[in-house]
């Protein structure tokens, strides 16, 4: 239980011809770590088996496939031939169809990006009454299309002060007016000019192209294509949808059947090989071993050789938690922190018994609690890949429903006589937390006691682990002694704080003369589980009152008293969870780990094993 | 509710205590934060060990929890 599943190291050794046998019973078998070798003078890494390139490329062509038709990956139970050839040649028919189709609704909707600009020139000149072919290159006549902020008449008197032979067409919009100019083709630049004075803003119509009429039926037969397009873009989409539907479950299928074929075949890669044999290093957990080594005999006809051993000293062994059922859950803070070394302790269990009672003192409220279950209950069937996760949140919930009951709260509401009240007895509870605190703390450090003893002998443990106990005691009798609380003299106290500093010195050397003050702002830190827990009272006190407010007022302020509490409460419970989730992890985390974890370790990862 | 002025100063002197110790550990976890998302991005399996070091400077505002609780003590 406090301890890894015990570990052996295995040499396996094998001519290459029993290989592929070998690989394909290790896979079925799921117990080898694999220790990759690493090309030396004495062997090669192995080959992958002949079939490997063409298992990567089918499967980079189902991959495409599967985010071209943006299917999502869930578990399917659809039965494949498990055959590369047939599923090549499924997946080629596809990849022409989905291409082909792909292809059509890009050039489809680049058509309908390029009408829609075509329609915002338009619809500018729409308002001026002149055929789109007016718009070409003339000998003799220049023209200026564009805005003016206002000032028309202005331009116009500037212009006819220049030349009689211009001609202008106007449409005043919202803020400006757009401004069709023609004027000879001698007095352009001059007319250009006078324009800038009037801060002229050039507009091009670079689509109209080979555009006749006016712009506005033109306008009428550019949105019909639009609309034609749209549809033709719908019915593309239909089949991709279809082929989607009707292939989807074939892909994943596919991609995991592949995937596993491909995993198999590339295992060559991490073995050691020569001409004409190969050796596979590894580790097996010891209580498989014995089976799993008549399996590969049996499977390579005799051929091969086994050798194995039990870890030694300062093996790098991966690590396979080894937890009874109801603690397993709790492997998920090891996973995301670090994996104990193999002579380390493994502490899920403790954190089995401490997190939910952290979690449940900080969320302490009997509806809080209900609500975490049922949401966290549902989440496991939405999400059945957090199981482990939202089991130790149910499991934090249900404890947060008993404390619930300790501090007799019911969504803030007090309804029965707390035994002790966080929103009265703040100072109590505070002490209770110093408490905890200071039992958690003396855990931590006895599990760091029995791991030095193991690692690094008795003395060790007791300077290292024990001074810490030492420390605290010191300091206890001398606090104690000062506020004649019990009557001793404070120099017993000082002389266990020398006799501390000494163990430490000894110990853990000079860095521990810094860390001393660290243990007590350790145990400091456990004041969360009140301050977390009052902070999340408040609030819900804050949201009941003002509910109340609303029902004594009546009428429409009734219907808005329910939206308080229920808006009012769901934040708070969001917020109660997270924070107690959190900080009951840190608390683990930084204040219990750090008395004796060290970590570091691999984590077991048997070949075939799906992740 | 009427209160002496000398009560209002120990309220806000509490006050002060609780905002600017959460101040300091906002600053500080910032910068931690900022530094373990950086982490994150090159190597996805340091989320555990960066949410550990951001969360480390919370323990300032308990302090000035407590701090506020002898302040408010002054007030009985």
């Amino acid at each position: 239980m406090l301890s890894p599943y015990e570990m052996d190291s295995v040499i396996i050794t094998g001519p290459n011809d029993v290989q592929e046998d070998v690989i394909k019973e290790l896979h079925k078998l799921k117990v080898l770590h694999i220790l990759e070798h690493s090309k030396n003078d004495l062997a090669d890494i192995g080959k992958p088996l002949e079939n490997a390139s063409n298992l990567s490329e089918a499967l980079v062509k189902i991959r495409a496939l599967i985010s071209a038709l943006n299917i999502k990956k869930e578990n399917v139970k659809f039965e494949i031939k498990r055959n590369l050839l047939d599923i090549q040649s499924t997946t080629r028919k596809l990849n022409e169809d989905v291409n082909s189709n792909s292809d059509e609704l890009r050039k489809t909707e680049e058509l309908i990006a390029k009408n829609k600009i075509l329609v915002q020139e338009l619809e500018i000149l729409k308002g001026i009454d002149i055929p789109l072919e007016s718009f070409t290159d003339y000998k003799s006549l220049a023209y200026f299309t564009g805005f003016i902020k206002n000032n028309i008449n202005a331009l116009e008197v500037d212009l006819s002060k220049l030349t009689k032979k211009f001609m202008m067409f106007n449409n005043a919009s919202k803020k400006n007016i757009f401004i069709v100019l023609f004027i000879d083709a001698e007095n352009k630049l001059k007319a250009k000019e006078i324009l800038q004075k009037f801060n002229f803003l050039q507009q091009n119509f670079a689509n109209i192209g080979n555009l006749k009429g006016n712009a506005s039926s033109n306008l009428k037969k550019i949105e019909e294509e639009i609309s034609k397009l749209k549809n033709e873009k719908q019915e593309i989409k239909k089949k991709l949808g279809m082929l989607t539907q009707q292939y989807g479950e074939f892909l994943i299928a596919a991609d995991e059947f592949l995937r596993e074929q491909l995993e198999k075949a590339e295992a060559p890669l991490k073995f050691a090989s020569t001409k004409s044999s190969f050796l596979i290093k590894g580790w097996i957990p010891a209580n498989e071993l014995k089976s799993s080594i008549e399996k590969l005999n049996k499977a390579s006809k005799n051929k091969i050789f086994v050798a194995f051993q039990p870890a030694k000293k300062n093996d790098d062994v991966p690590i396979k938690l080894n937890n009874p059922n109801y603690a397993k859950p709790f492997e998920f803070f090891i996973d995301l922190y670090s994996m104990p070394t193999y002579k380390e302790i493994d502490p899920t269990f403790f954190m089995f018994i401490t997190y939910p009672i952290m979690f449940g003192i900080m969320l302490g409220d009997i509806g809080y609690g209900v609500v975490g279950i049922i949401f966290f209950w549902w989440l496991k069937k939405k999400m059945p890949k957090s199981t482990s996760f939202l089991n130790v949140l149910i499991l934090a919930s249900f404890v947060a429903i008993i404390f619930g009951f300790f501090f007799g709260e019911l969504f803030g509401f007090e309804f029965i006589n707390p035994v002790i009240s966080r929103e009265r007895d703040m100072i109590t509870l505070m002490f209770i937390a110093i408490g905890i605190g200071v039992v958690h703390v003396n855990l931590g450090l006895i599990i760091g006691f029995a791991n030095e003893w193991k690692s690094h002998g008795l003395m060790h443990a007791i300077y290292a682990k024990a001074g810490w106990i030492v420390l605290e005691l010191g300091v206890a009798m001398v606090a104690l002694s000062y506020f004649k609380i019990i009557s001793i003299s404070w120099m017993l106290g000082a002389a266990f704080l020398l006799i501390s500093i000494l163990m430490l010195l000894k110990g853990e050397g000079i860095k521990a003369l810094l860390e001393l003050p660290s243990i007590f702002t350790n145990i400091m830190s456990y004041i969360r589980l009140m301050a977390i827990g009052v902070s999340s009272v408040i609030l819900a006190l804050i949201i009941n009152d003002s509910a109340k407010k609303a029902f004594h007022n009546g009428g429409v302020f009734v219907l808005m008293g329910v939206l308080i509490l229920i808006i009012g409460h769901l934040i708070n419970i969001f917020l109660g969870w997270l924070g107690s989730f959190l900080h009951s992890m840190r608390l683990h985390y930084v204040e219990f780990f750090s008395k004796f974890y060290h970590g570091g370790a691999k984590k077991y990862q048997p070949f075939g094993l799906k992740e | 509710m009427a209160v002496d002025i000398s009560t209002g100063l120990i309220g806000l002197a509490a006050a002060i205590a609780i905002g600017s110790s959460a101040f300091a550990a906002a600053l500080a976890e910032k910068e931690i934060g900022v530094a373990a998302v950086g982490a994150m991005a090159e190597k996805e399996e340091l989320f555990g060990k960066g949410l550990i070091l951001t969360v480390i400077p919370e323990t300032i505002v308990l302090f000035g929890l407590l701090v506020a609780f002898f302040i408010l003590n002054l007030a009985k």
